[in-house]
This record gives C-alpha cells, sequence and structure tokens, in this order.
C-alpha cells in the first residue's frame, strides 16, 4: 500500500530523500529564484510605474500612436534617461523627422546618441539589425511613424492577411516574420529596441506595446486678439496624452493599463 | 648587446607581385617579360616555369618554345611597387623600425629587400628564429613568399637570406620561405666559409680575386687590410668592410601616420559600374590585408581613376570609422561612383587608405560599457554604407534660428565622455565663457538672432517635417481658422502666434523669414504652422508630438 500524500518524504520517495541527503546543501526545493527582468527606465514616474520600470531590455517594445501623442516625448524621455546613465542609444530615424534642439531640450546627451537617417525602410530594418549586433546600444529606437498616415492598422492586418512580408514602401506591408527576426536579434542582449509607429505593426512579436492617445493641449499666456477665432492664449505650454499598456509579456499580471501623462515645455 | 638586423627578401619580386594581384596565376608556369610582343625580354619565371624548364636569359618566344603552357605577362610597375610597400607593411607589422632596400641592380634586378630591427624582439616572439618565423608567416599572408635571415648587419642578413635561393625553387607553393638566423656576434665565422660572389663585388673585382685564388670570404679576411687597399682599390676595401660587419646601424623608425596604397592597370577600358567594381574589390582585398596586417583601419578611402585620354579621376570616401571590412569599403566606393560617375572610360584604377589605429576597448569603472570601439566602428563604417555619407552621426544642435536645421558630427562617445570628465580649470571656464561671448557677437554680426523670439521659454517636443508639407489655410484677421494639410486637417480649435523667424538677410539663397503659429486641428493634431511672407505661402514645418 503506497504511503498517503501527507507523509514524510523519506516514506513516498526512499531514494530522493535519500540523494537530496547526500546531495546536502548544493540542492534546494522549490522553483527556481525569480529575477526580475531588466528594464530601461524612462525617468518619467507615471510611464515607469506603468511599464513596470521601463522598456524591456533584450525585448522588442512598440510605442503606437497618433500625431501629437507624445511618442516622440516619450522616445526622448528614454533616450534622455539612457545617456544620463552614461550609456549609448541609437535612434533609426526613418522618417527624418528628428528635431536636436528638442532632444537637447529633452535632456539627451547627444554626443551619446547615433543619429541613423536610412533612406527607406528596408535600410531602417537592416540599420535597425547592425545595431543590434554591435551589442552595447542601451536602447535602438526604430522610427517608423510616418505623419499623417491615420488608419494603418487596418491596412496591416489586410497586409499580413495577403502574407507579405517584403520590405516593401510603408512599414504597414511588413509582415510578422520582420519582426519576428528584430525580436531574435534583440533576444539576449542589454538592447531595449523601441518600435515607434502610427499603429501597432509588429503585435504578437512585441514584448511590450504601448497604445497613445491625444488628450488635451493647453494653451497658457495673456490672451490673443478678441476677434480671432480659437486664440485661446499666448503659447502651447503643455500636451496631455493617455497611454494604455495593451501588451507586456514579461510583466506577469498588468498592474495597471492605463495612465494620463503631462507633457509639459522644458524650460 | 650589438644590435640585430633582420633581412625580408623576395627574390623574384615581378612574379610574386603579379600571383598576389592574380591568385589564380599560383602554381601555374609564369613568365614576367619587359613589354610586349614575342621579343620581350623575360624579367622573371615562376618555380613550376623553371621546374619545365625555361631558363634564363630568353625572350618571351623562347620561353614559350621551351613550355607551350607558359603563360605570359608584361611586369606592372604599379603592382611591382604595391608588393614592395606591403612587404614593408609586413616587416613594420613585427618592428618599428623598418625600412626598404635600395633597389638593387644587374641580375638582382628583380629582387626586393626590407631591413628591419630585430633588437629586442625576443620577448615578443619568444627567440630570433621564432621572430623570423612569424615575419615569414605574415609576409607570406601579404600574398608574399619571402626568405628571412637575422644577423648583426645588413649585408650579412642579406647575404645570410640569400643563401637559401638556391633551394627556392624546390619550396611547395604556399608554404612560408625559410629563415636563417646568425649567432650574435658571429657574423665573420658565418661569412668566412661562404663564395666571395655572395658579396657582389664588381665584375672586375672579382676577376682579380679569381686571378689571386679568392675564392671564400675567409680567404679575403685573412689579407692585410693596407695591402689588400694598395692591390686591388677602394672597392676591395669596401667588400672588406662588409665583410666585417658594416652597415649595423638600425633602420630609422617608421613615420606615424600611414598611407597605404594598391593601383592596377586594366587589360583593357571599362565603362560600366560593375567590373570596375570587381577590379575595386581586387585593391581592396589586398590594400585591407595589408591594415590589417599592420593593426589599421582605413579612416579615408581615397579612389584614383585613370581615365582615356590621359584625365584623372580622385575622390576621397570617408569612412565613418576606421574599418578593414572590404565589404563596407567597396559599397562606400560604389556609392561614390553611383553617385558622380566618372566623365570617361576607365584605364587604372588606385585605391589609397590613410591608415588610422583601430580603436581600442578602455572599459570605464563608473561607466556602463558601450559597444566594443572596434565592433562599433565596423558597425559605423557598415551604416554608412547602407544609409550613405552625411547619414549617420551624433546630433549637434547648431547655433541658427533656421526652422529644421541640424549637423551630425562624428559618433565616438568615449571622446565625448573624456571630454565631459576633463577638469574645468579657471582657465578653461574662462576661455569657454570668452568663445560663448565670441559665438554670439559673431552672431549678432552676421544678423543670425530671432528677430522676435518667442516669449516663453518653453520648448515641447516637435517632430520635424522634412521638407516642410504645403498646407491650405483659411485665415480670418491675419489668424488661420482652417487647415487642410497631409498631416492635420480641419478646423482651428486652438491658435497662437504669430512669431517671426528670421535670419541669413545678407544672403538671396540663404534668406529666411516665417510667421510661425501654433494650432490645434479638430482632428487632435497640434501642428507648428507658418506662413512665408515672400512666397505668400503656408507650410506645417513640424508636428507636437
Amino acid at each position: 500500500m503506497a504511503p498517503p500524500p501527507s507523509a514524510p518524504l523519506a516514506e513516498r520517495e526512499p531514494r530522493l530523500a535519500a540523494a537530496l541527503r547526500d546531495l546536502g546543501a548544493r540542492v534546494r526545493r522549490g522553483a527556481p529564484p525569480e529575477t526580475a527582468a531588466p528594464r530601461c527606465p524612462t525617468g518619467l514616474d507615471a510611464v515607469d510605474r506603468l511599464l513596470g520600470g521601463g522598456f524591456p531590455r533584450g525585448g522588442l517594445s512598440e510605442i503606437a500612436g497618433p500625431p501629437s501623442s507624445g511618442r516622440t516625448s516619450l522616445v526622448l524621455a528614454l533616450l534622455a534617461a539612457a545617456t544620463a546613465r552614461g550609456e549609448v542609444a541609437a535612434l533609426v530615424d526613418a522618417a527624418d523627422a528628428f528635431d536636436p534642439p528638442s532632444a537637447a531640450a529633452a535632456g539627451v546627451a547627444l554626443p551619446r546618441l547615433l543619429w541613423v537617417r536610412p533612406p527607406g525602410l528596408g535600410e531602417a530594418l537592416r540599420s535597425a539589425s547592425h545595431l543590434l549586433a554591435a551589442r552595447g546600444f542601451a536602447v535602438v529606437v526604430l522610427d517608423l511613424a510616418a505623419s499623417g498616415a491615420r488608419a494603418a492598422a487596418p491596412r496591416a492586418r489586410e497586409s499580413r492577411a495577403r502574407g507579405g512580408d517584403a520590405a516593401g514602401a510603408s512599414p504597414e506591408s511588413l509582415g510578422s516574420r520582420t519582426w519576428l527576426r528584430l525580436r531574435q536579434a534583440t533576444a539576449g542582449t542589454d538592447t531595449a529596441l523601441v518600435v515607434v509607429a502610427d499603429a501597432r505593426l509588429a503585435e504578437g512579436s512585441a514584448d511590450l506595446a504601448l497604445d497613445l492617445a491625444p488628450a488635451s493641449a493647453r494653451f497658457e499666456g495673456p490672451a490673443g486678439p478678441s476677434d480671432a477665432p480659437g486664440a485661446e492664449g499666448a503659447f502651447l505650454a503643455a500636451l496631455e496624452s493617455e497611454l494604455r499598456l495593451v501588451r507586456d509579456r514579461r510583466g506577469g499580471a498588468l498592474r495597471c493599463t492605463g495612465a494620463r501623462w503631462p507633457q509639459r515645455g522644458a524650460a | 648587446m650589438a644590435g640585430r638586423i633582420a633581412c625580408l627578401l623576395v627574390p623574384d619580386l615581378p612574379w610574386v607581385a603579379l600571383v598576389r594581384a592574380h591568385p589564380e596565376l599560383a602554381g601555374r608556369p609564369l613568365a614576367v617579360t619587359a613589354g610586349a610582343g614575342p621579343r620581350a625580354e623575360v624579367l622573371a619565371l615562376s618555380p613550376e616555369a623553371a621546374r619545365r624548364g625555361v631558363r634564363l636569359p630568353c625572350s618571351a618566344a623562347g620561353a614559350r618554345a621551351a613550355c607551350a603552357e607558359l603563360a605570359v605577362h608584361a611586369a606592372s610597375p604599379a603592382l611591382e611597387e604595391a608588393a614592395r610597400h606591403a612587404l614593408l607593411d609586413a616587416a613594420l607589422s613585427t618592428s618599428p623600425r623598418a625600412e626598404l632596400a635600395p633597389p638593387a641592380a644587374g641580375l638582382r634586378a628583380a629582387e626586393a629587400a626590407v631591413f628591419l630591427d630585430a633588437s629586442g624582439l625576443t620577448a615578443c616572439f619568444g627567440s630570433e628564429a621564432g621572430f623570423a618565423a612569424a615575419l615569414s608567416a605574415r609576409a607570406l599572408r601579404l600574398g608574399l613568399p619571402a626568405v628571412v635571415a637575422v644577423a648583426g648587419s645588413r649585408a650579412v642578413a642579406r647575404i645570410a637570406a640569400r643563401r637559401h635561393l638556391p633551394g627556392w625553387l624546390a619550396r611547395p607553393p604556399g608554404e612560408a620561405g625559410p629563415v636563417e638566423v646568425v649567432t650574435p656576434g658571429g657574423d665573420t665565422a658565418f661569412l668566412a666559409p661562404l663564395p666571395l660572389e655572395l658579396l657582389d663585388p664588381p665584375d672586375a673585382l672579382a676577376e682579380a680575386c679569381t686571378r689571386f685564388g679568392l675564392r671564400r670570404v675567409g680567404d679575403l679576411l685573412r689579407l692585410p687590410r693596407r695591402a689588400l687597399l694598395a692591390r686591388l682599390g677602394a672597392d676591395a676595401a669596401r667588400l672588406l668592410d662588409v665583410a666585417l660587419g658594416a652597415g649595423q646601424e638600425p633602420p630609422p623608425p617608421a613615420p606615424p601616420e600611414a598611407r597605404l596604397e594598391e593601383s592596377t592597370e586594366l587589360e583593357g577600358s571599362v565603362d560600366r559600374l560593375e567590373p570596375l567594381l570587381f577590379v575595386l574589390q581586387g585593391l581592396l582585398s589586398r590594400l585591407a590585408a595589408r591594415l590589417e596586417c599592420r593593426g589599421l583601419g582605413c579612416a579615408e578611402l581615397e579612389l584614383g581613376l585613370r581615365l582615356a585620354g590621359g584625365g584623372r579621376d580622385v575622390r576621397r570616401v570617408g569612412v565613418a570609422a576606421p574599418s578593414v571590412d572590404v565589404r563596407v569599403l567597396l559599397r562606400l566606393a560604389a556609392l561614390a561612383l553611383e553617385a558622380h560617375p566618372p566623365a570617361a572610360e576607365i584605364e587604372g584604377a588606385s585605391v589609397a587608405a590613410e591608415g588610422r589605429p583601430l580603436r581600442g576597448d578602455q572599459l570605464d569603472f563608473f561607466r556602463p560599457a558601450g559597444p566594443p570601439p572596434a565592433l562599433l566602428g565596423r558597425t559605423l563604417a557598415e551604416l554608412e554604407a547602407l544609409c550613405g555619407p552625411g547619414r549617420v552621426g551624433a546630433p549637434v544642435v547648431v547655433d541658427t534660428h533656421r526652422p529644421g536645421a541640424f549637423a551630425l558630427a562624428p559618433f565616438a562617445p568615449a571622446a565625448s565622455a573624456a571630454r565631459a570628465e576633463a577638469p574645468a580649470s579657471a582657465t578653461g571656464a574662462a576661455s569657454r565663457a570668452r568663445s560663448e561671448r565670441e559665438a554670439r557677437a559673431e552672431a549678432l554680426d552676421h544678423g543670425a538672432v530671432h528677430e522676435a523670439a518667442p516669449p516663453y521659454g518653453h520648448h515641447l517636443t516637435v517632430r520635424a517635417l522634412r521638407p516642410p508639407l504645403p498646407a491650405q489655410v483659411e485665415a480670418r484677421a491675419g489668424r488661420p481658422v482652417r487647415l487642410a494639410s497631409a498631416v492635420a486637417r480641419g478646423d482651428v480649435l486652438q491658435c497662437a502666434g504669430p512669431w517671426r523667424t528670421s535670419g541669413a538677410w545678407w544672403s538671396d539663397e540663404e534668406r529666411f523669414a516665417f510667421d510661425h503659429y501654433d494650432v490645434v486641428t479638430s482632428d487632435g493634431t497640434a501642428a507648428r504652422l507658418r506662413y512665408d511672407p515672400s512666397r505668400r505661402a503656408w507650410e506645417v514645418d513640424a508636428i507636437y508630438d
């Protein structure tokens, strides 16, 4: 008759108990110790809380949102935090939209930032692969946001449904294999690969996905001419965005799924 | 301890240089002639041709008569010069002091030799024999099978190397050449039993020595110097000096800057890019091997093309970081040629590299490790080859108010960190303050100032639109109320401005003046709108994001 489950291990599994006794302190019972996946913080409390510490290193993250949703501000905050720590970062600027004065005002240490201006989408993807292979970059941002491309998500889905994977003229034409390759290139490195686009592109291949939406714009200062419609104030002082965490493969249970993030102008 | 001199000797440079440029000829019977045509004199033979019975001196036709499979090629001074300098590179990879021997004449005209300082190198290579073997192997890696000898003087080292030439023909192709190490202090004893001809006496002196019964170097050394000078003249005294070890001074140190060049003449004119790139690939491969041998990278590539009609096309191709990656260098050359095709057919090509040390990997206690410098250099070069020149680097904020202006600086995070950590001495701070004042004064002199600076000191992040997108704007009382563009569309819900941005008034081409507005449209986009009074045109030049 087999001993009951509540019986001591020496009765239930005498050989296992003997082996554990022989091995002594070299063996512990229980699951392997949990190690927190390393993250790359943005330095923005609300965002880092939402992301569980920042963007995952060795993983592919997506930031998606329409123009004026704060994608660029978030990326610059991430780059500023990385370069402030003394790390180096890279920006693959397929949209050729990077503005150095904005980055400097956001606190990015420009000498530690490698700015790559590829002439096309194919070159942008290959540039990102080269940068990941170089290792040592804390953050590689692949900016594929084409200002003005509104309804990218439906087109992306249509393209993927057709099995498209070629590096075509638009990011939406990229198939899942491209993103899987990039994710594999990122795995095992200390680099956080962040893709910025108008809509989510990598979908299932992404370790983390963040949707951004514009919330409000605040104008401050003395009022404008009274006869001018819409004249709210003297200058655009702040934009507010809404963030929604839609995927976090490494974070386990979501801590919270949304946040509001005011982008104030840097003095 | 007396100094030690090594001699790196290639006995038949014409065919070695040819095989180095055309590896497919290795192992084939080959004759190199002084010119074209059947009567051209044969200058050098490959070991395979000698084994097939071809003997010097002969003409091209005579050589072909002795060996039907013989490949005959005209000598190329460009290839020989490059091979000669490659030999020097192999020497400089082991010793900092090396120099090319002056070209020999007569029967030794096909010989190329490099002398190098071999003193104190046993610590690096274990022994002088180990050093000589390493030097021979490095020369072979550059396509130059060579003999190496180490002795107390140049002449003795060269003679020791020449002593191995009779066995040269029996050497299997692809095997490193033999090495000889003369015991320190034993130069005279080494020379004594050798034939006097190895000292290269002039013909008249050689005849006189034979007449006097002097056949070996030892016979000469036994004679009193004054009597020898009286009977055989100054040439005999020079011979005696060589035998006694003259020429012990070490070669001068190599200059710190290195310019390496490879060139070739094409058999026919080339007018398309593809065959030209094939030629350039061979040149760059040999150049990269030389750079790698010396631990250098190509910092700048100079591409020289000899055009039909006598013209010459020289262009410089910048490399983002020193690199020896042939693929990258070839891509950069291809981009340069595609952007500006040569004006005529090409009859000859050359590539020259400015050699710079590859970046070392210096880790920092207090800073996270970045990409390894060598890997970073290669990555930068690959990115520049991929994206084109001027599209990779560290961004720089330009001292101008022109919207969208930017500049790129070479990406060197380690150097920037060192600059940032340099102690800010009082002198440094003062000079910085002075330079800022001077820069400001210069900007005022040139009028590059905001004529109406925005009243706020805040900078919201913008995405630049390069070039700005045209917009259709409905304005009321000079302020936009409706906007239609590719990036923002709808009623203007909120608006601020205008602020005038202007500058470069002194130049018709560069002058700019805009009225800027910050607008939020009904589709939720916050855009920076500008009106150009000179063109009466509205544009969106940035999005607040």
